[in-house]
């Protein structure tokens, strides 16, 4: 779910932590600096993450015009994965195995051997296919403080964050009940309410 | 305790929140308001999904919330953990599915306002299967496009910064009276009976509306 177009389906996350006064130009060489290194058949990395242009996949070229928008920080979040059907891996290691043996004149091969061939088999199975990727677009509103982050997956999310930190020098907080209460703020009566809370039972038979 | 064992120990309070909303929702026939936004149509529409640990009861209609079947899983300990949304907000409709226990938003609509008139969302993109694999786009969109990809843009997350405001708004009343005296005297006993739905039990809407802006600090809504 796009941020620039469609109906929006998007995380939040709240930004804590002041910005630098030449945090334009600081995170631009951030950016640039973790923009998106499409994976190579022959490199150990089976999953890598980076930046793109929001709504450009294969923009990673990034400059300040497509990064900031006003006072909004617009990027896609870029996640490139081997991924090789299963039929297809085992069909290859079987022929790789038989060929192995017969050119070694045994019958059975040391769990080493299995380990070597298959990685072997992977690697060029990867040149005769492309990596999956996978776009998330991430929009951070500077003068709100907040993080929209067009995904609900965690595993994403997780991801993204590692990346974002490394890349800014701010905490990103996820939303949910607790850190949006926290961000709205409660009296000091409504905190001594809010740390015994305990869950409303309605029912007759509450399951929870 | 650490944050994310804060924010784990909370949930429950996101499903509290969807169930104050849909009961208000229902009390005060589809219009709720906040004393910054005034008066809105807010309703429950197409889905709501109601649960407590393994036990899901998915319901789905044009005004799912009003089934029988919701109320009892209600009564049988669930609670809503995700529910469609309408809200009607000045001269903006907008939907979108509440997810209790994040607060995440999904499948947003909004009316874009492009070239200078009201286009639904998506209408007159060509669909995915036809535009073909993707292509490196030649650097640096013809200025007009890009200016109008710009304003799209900034009208999007304006309007969706509207929609998260009145959010907060009713989420920031909530927590008011959930962590006030007001929950235990009038709004907890107010959400049982309703909970309950006995026939013929009559709910006092303007008397639980007077004690609800009381405790809110007598600010009055319009």
């Amino acid at each position: 779910m796009p941020a620039l177009r469609g109906s929006l389906t998007y995380a939040r996350f709240f930004v804590e932590g002041e910005l630098p006064e030449d945090f334009q130009d600081r995170s631009m060489r951030a950016i640039r600096l973790r923009a998106m290194k499409p994976l190579e058949p022959d490199e150990e990395a089976l999953e890598r993450s980076g930046w793109c242009a929001i709504g450009e996949p294969f923009e990673l070229e990034l400059g300040h015009e497509n990064v900031f928008y006003n006072e909004f920080v617009n990027l896609g979040f870029r996640t490139d994965r081997w991924v090789i059907p299963g039929p297809m891996m085992r069909a290859k290691m079987k022929e790789a195995e038989a060929a192995y043996l017969q050119k070694k004149g045994r019958e059975k091969l040391s769990k080493r051997e299995k380990t070597e061939l298959k990685e072997l088999v992977a690697r060029k199975l990867r040149k005769q296919l492309s990596p999956s990727m996978s776009v998330v677009d991430l929009s951070w509103s500077l003068n709100d403080g907040i993080v929209r982050f067009f995904s609900l997956s965690p595993r994403k999310a997780a991801l993204m964050m590692e990346l974002f930190q490394k890349c800014f020098p701010v905490k990103l907080v996820p939303e949910a009940p607790y850190t949006l209460a926290a961000r709205l703020g409660l009296s000091k009566a409504e905190e001594r309410t809010w740390e015994e809370l305990t869950p409303t039972l309605l029912g007759i038979g509450d399951l929870a | 305790m650490q944050l994310l064992d804060r924010i784990e120990a909370r949930r429950f309070v996101g499903r509290e929140f969807l169930l104050f909303l849909w009961f208000e929702s229902e009390l005060f026939e589809g219009t709720l308001s906040t004393v910054a936004h005034g008066s809105f149509g807010f309703w429950i529409e197409r889905r709501i999904v109601l649960s407590a640990g393994k036990e899901v009861t998915q319901i789905k209609g044009a005004y799912p919330a009003g089934s029988r079947e919701a109320k009892e899983s209600l009564q049988r300990g669930k609670l809503p953990e995700l529910a469609g949304i309408h809200v009607s907000l000045r001269e903006h409709e907008m939907n979108f599915v509440l997810k209790a226990d994040t607060l995440a938003l999904s499948g947003l609509s909004l009316a874009a306002v492009l070239d200078g008139g009201a286009e639904e969302e998506g209408a007159g993109l060509p669909p995915a299967e036809l535009l073909g694999p993707p292509q490196r786009k030649k650097k640096g969109p013809a200025r007009g496009e890009s200016d109008a990809a710009h304003e799209a843009f900034y009208d999007r997350m304006q309007r969706t910064r509207e929609l998260e405001e009145l959010l907060e708004a009713l989420y920031r009343d909530f927590l008011a009276l959930r962590l006030g005296p007001a929950w235990e005297a009038f709004v907890e006993p107010m959400l049982k009976t309703w909970c309950a739905g006995d026939e013929g039990t009559e709910l006092d809407s303007d008397g639980y509306r007077e004690k609800r802006e009381n405790a809110l600090g007598g600010k009055k809504r319009r």
